[in-house]
């Protein structure tokens, strides 16, 4: 799927009747408060759909618009423009929140272009059931035999320790599986950012193939992320005890 | 969030932990994930061919206690029954016999996932033998 720009639509003042863009949050002319409409986050910031964002402009933006959105400032304004001032507030936190975090902001870009990551594997299960065949895996069997093996390593390991046998070897064993998780996540983001850029750039030049070649990769590598990220805990988890 | 008396039961006692070569020809594999959680699932199953009944059925699963007894509980139910009645077991009767709470469902279609993804594997190791599988289609389609 491509992301194709709205058309641009304009935002008639209700205060004022002045043309505005579609996305203003404040009249050009008069300087009111405009309506809440549901947007998404990006178009809330007035920001084109990226997966990569200058965050420390985004910070400024967000405490920018956290004054002039806060409720405080319309205590004395039509009982509208104070609903629109906590709605506006309210978006404004989750967005921001949202955005600046980079995982947050792919799966939330993802979830824009129709991919729901929690979902797919439900979804693949609903379809199997009804066509009665097996469930084409969400995540790539190679994936899963290494996530398998790795966790009975671990758990090799933690029963080793466990039992008291060789201590200082286990917890050598253990530290070297934290670092190769740890290197894993690392090089994980590397890539991460690397399709970010792909996307992005095929975005802006309306190639919609490698979009959704980079957006497919993406779900593997986020897919990968959330098992060692699990393995990565019950690592921690058994170098404590 | 608490869990039921039967999940906790299956998760100190699972029944059929364990590994059956996976080679054979009479064992079918399924190896199955659930991403959103990190789970792994492995289950086993072992058929007589003449009989198509599952003889054996072993599991291995890394995950919460509700991943752990949805697995154990689908050894239980596949042994003594056909590949074809294993497959009319429902996730939905895996949070029946469990009462698995909603935000726990997830575990009982990973279950599921696994006695299908076994039965898949079976039929595809015995094609050639008169097994004219769903799997063969599903495999010829892709």
């Amino acid at each position: 799927m491509t992301v194709v720009a709205e058309p641009p639509k304009k935002l008639v003042c209700w205060s004022c009747d002045s043309e505005n863009d579609a996305d203003a949050q404040f009249c050009a002319n008069c300087g009111k408060l405009q309506p809440y409409t549901p947007a998404d986050y990006f178009a809330f910031f007035g920001l084109p759909r990226r997966f990569q964002l200058d965050t420390a402009a985004l910070e400024k933006q967000f405490y920018r618009l956290s004054r002039k959105f806060h409720p405080d400032l319309y205590a004395r304004a039509s009982a509208e423009e104070q609903r629109w001032s906590l709605e506006k507030s309210s978006v404004l936190n989750d967005a921001w929140r949202t955005l600046r975090d980079p995982l947050a902001r792919t799966e939330y870009l993802l979830g824009l272009v129709g991919i729901r990551l929690e979902a797919q594997s439900r979804d693949a299960s609903d379809r199997a059931a009804e066509n009665g065949t097996a469930k084409p895996q969400v995540v790539p069997p190679d994936l899963l035999e290494e996530v398998f093996e790795l966790n009975m390593q671990l758990e090799e390991m933690r029963m080793a320790k466990a039992g008291g046998a060789g201590d200082p070897e286990v917890r050598g064993s253990l530290e070297a599986a934290k670092e190769n998780f740890d290197r894993q996540l690392n090089a994980s983001e590397q890539d991460l950012h690397a399709l970010w850029s792909q996307w992005d750039h095929a975005a802006g030049a309306n190639d919609g193939a490698t979009q959704q070649a980079a957006q497919q990769r993406m779900v593997d590598l986020l897919n990968r992320r959330s098992y060692i990220r699990n393995l990565m805990r019950d690592v921690e988890e058994a170098l404590k005890n | 969030m608490a869990y039921s008396d039967k999940v906790i039961e299956h998760y100190n006692n699972p029944r059929n932990v364990g590994q059956m070569d996976k080679n054979s020809t009479a064992v079918g594999t399924g190896l199955v994930g659930a991403p959103e959680c990190g789970d792994v699932m492995r289950l086993q199953i072992k058929v007589n061919p003449e009989t198509r009944v599952i003889e054996d059925a072993k599991f291995k699963t890394f995950g919460c206690g509700s991943a752990i007894a949805s697995s154990s509980l689908a050894t239980e139910w596949v042994k003594g029954k056909t590949v074809d009645e294993a497959l009319e077991i429902k996730n939905t009767d895996i949070v029946k016999e469990l009462a698995l709470p909603p935000v726990k469902i997830h575990c009982s279609v990973l279950a599921e996932d696994a006695i299908r993804a076994a039965i898949g594997d079976w039929k595809k190791k015995n094609v050639g033998a008169g097994e004219q599988a769903s799997a063969q289609v599903a495999v010829a389609a892709n």
